[in-house]
């Protein structure tokens, strides 16, 4: 594998090169162009923000940045994955005629994204910057603020994982795009994205349960990933559940170790097996 | 032609056996179901091939439809893994197999150029300055910064032509694409390529135009069901080669 990712380097300029068209052809046939990229969360900001602060309100401040906060990640995430998942099978005559490490393939899809979380992100400092001008008391930035950088290292080293896996096994049979949107689905619902960790660890059920659900449900590294993002990147929230006001429950650290862990698995599982199918994707029957 | 000097290719006993199935697996479902039934038949579209190609040479291979011509040139292409034995290229290879089919069609012919060339192996900085050389090669004037998909299959071909010969590769693979576009332009790609193999390239080429083979090739293979009948000069080898058939 250590062979196969020093081969990696060699081909730079082609990664470039398939990640540039990748950006290009996204929006080629479009006017605005890569301003699409700002746009989205934008508008999701926009919508995020009228529909919690007029229909949702469950008393947190600013809501739709706690959103946004989780909502960015996942959405690289479950993009990527998709992504890599078609990357390969979409590219096969070319595959079929010459050579360059497959795994650029996937890896082109995941960098282009990740450059459109970056757009995202830009948005959502902005945003933050906007509600600081609006409430001079909250600030912009966290001490913690500076945990993006692991976290969005996590988050893509799990992205590729994944990414390199589904692509593998989607170029031999292609239900794997179609569950894997419903794993997606799946995961969105069951981590904090459209709601917070502490609606579920107050929950009847989570109580009843002495705590183990909410063990079990942060064990989910999306989950956990959700929830590290929004802890680090802003204040804790003050929760309201049920009209009770109730403190913030921060992440255990030992949750975001267990994703680390479980994302460095993912990247070299995924890598071991696009590696050891990646001969064969010629002779596809 | 250059004789004493290193091969460009080395073949050595090169074997490639392919597993057919016969239903194709595209589903789940499908390989689930029939994961019993399925019948697994090998294949063997390489039996053992080796040969040399030296610089400042063009070797030809002739044969007929499913001999192994493609096989060959997709193992050279290190598109895939031989089941046995080993080449050697030295130097970079550019196969010329099926023009254009790196091309993206909602992208300008120059987007085409820059993405194509670098798969073939130049780096972007290279691509810049070849980039006229190349335009002016393909004759497509203003049409370069329209979309491919508005290009005719003519245009693509000469598209695809111009980027693999300016791709300063040391070996280019030819499989029946010699034949693109109009006369002159056919013309010129034979001009282009010879002029390729007098700078010392070496250029492995497949093809059933037996005339081009004849007027072209230094050195002609005959391969039939996986292995080399005979080698020798292009005269001999499709004068029997037509006896045979």
């Amino acid at each position: 594998m250590l062979a196969e990712a020093k081969e990696l380097w060699g081909f730079r300029e082609l990664l470039l090169s398939m990640v540039e068209r990748e950006l290009k052809i996204r929006y080629k046939n479009s006017v605005l162009g890569f301003l699409w990229s700002f746009i989205i969360p934008l508008v999701t900001t926009a919508v995020l923000t009228f529909v919690f602060g007029n229909f949702g309100n469950i008393g947190v401040e600013s809501f739709s940045a706690y959103i946004l906060a989780a909502y960015l990640p996942y959405l690289f995430f479950q993009q990527s994955v998709l992504d890599s998942a078609q990357s390969v099978l979409i590219q096969l005559p070319l595959v079929k005629k010459i050579y360059f490490p497959r795994e650029l393939l996937p890896l082109a899809s995941i960098i282009a994204n990740f450059i459109h979380l970056l757009s995202g992100f830009a948005v959502f400092f902005a945003y933050l910057l906007v509600i600081w001008v609006q409430h001079p008391g909250t600030s912009p930035f966290q001490p913690t603020t500076w945990m993006i950088f692991p976290l969005l290292l996590m988050t893509v080293m799990l992205s590729t994982g994944l990414g390199l896996l589904v692509s593998a096994l989607n170029t031999f049979y292609e239900d794997v795009k179609y569950l894997t949107s419903v794993i997606m689905y799946l995961l969105f619902f069951v981590s904090p994205i459209t709601y917070l960790a502490e609606m579920v660890a107050y929950s009847g059920v989570n109580q009843r349960s002495g705590g183990k659900l909410f063990q079990l449900y942060n064990a989910n590294p999306v989950a956990a990933l959700s929830t590290a993002y929004r802890q680090y990147l802003l204040a804790p929230p003050s929760v309201k559940i049920n009209g009770v006001a109730q403190p913030a429950v921060p992440l255990d650290p030992i949750y975001l170790w267990w994703t680390f862990f479980v994302s460095v698995v993912a990247l070299l599982g995924g890598y071991a097996v696009f590696n050891r199918m990646k001969w064969k994707f010629v002779e596809r029957p | 032609m250059i004789k004493d000097a290193a091969p460009a290719i080395e073949v050595r006993s090169l074997r490639k056996r392919f597993r057919v199935q016969n239903a194709a697996i595209g589903s789940l479902k499908t390989a689930l179901l029939w994961w019993k039934k399925r019948s697994v038949r090998e294949f063997e579209a390489l039996k053992g091939v080796s040969f040399d190609a030296h610089p400042g040479e063009c070797l030809a291979i002739v044969g007929r439809n499913g001999a192994g011509k493609s096989t060959l040139l997709a193992l050279l292409a290190k598109v895939y893994r031989p089941t046995d034995g080993s080449f050697r290229v030295r130097g970079r290879l550019a196969p010329l197999l099926e023009l254009g089919a790196g091309f993206h069609p909602d992208l300008t012919g120059v987007e085409n150029i820059y993405f194509n060339a670098v798969v073939l192996g130049l780096t972007r900085a290279q691509v810049r300055l070849r980039l006229d050389e190349i335009i002016a090669f393909s004759e497509l004037g203003e049409a370069i910064h329209a979309p491919v998909r508005t290009y005719s299959s003519g245009m693509t071909a000469r598209l695809g032509f111009a980027i693999a010969v300016h791709a300063d590769a040391d070996v280019l693979l030819v499989d029946e694409v010699l034949s693109v576009g109009d006369f002159d332009f056919e013309q010129k790609c034979l001009r282009k390529v010879s002029e390729f193999r007098d700078q010392g390239g070496c250029i492995l080429l497949v093809s059933h135009h037996l005339d081009t083979v004849r007027d072209f090739a230094d050195r002609c293979l005959w391969l039939r069901a996986g292995e080399i009948v005979a080698e020798g000069t292009p005269d001999e080898i499709l004068a029997e080669y037509l006896k045979a058939n």
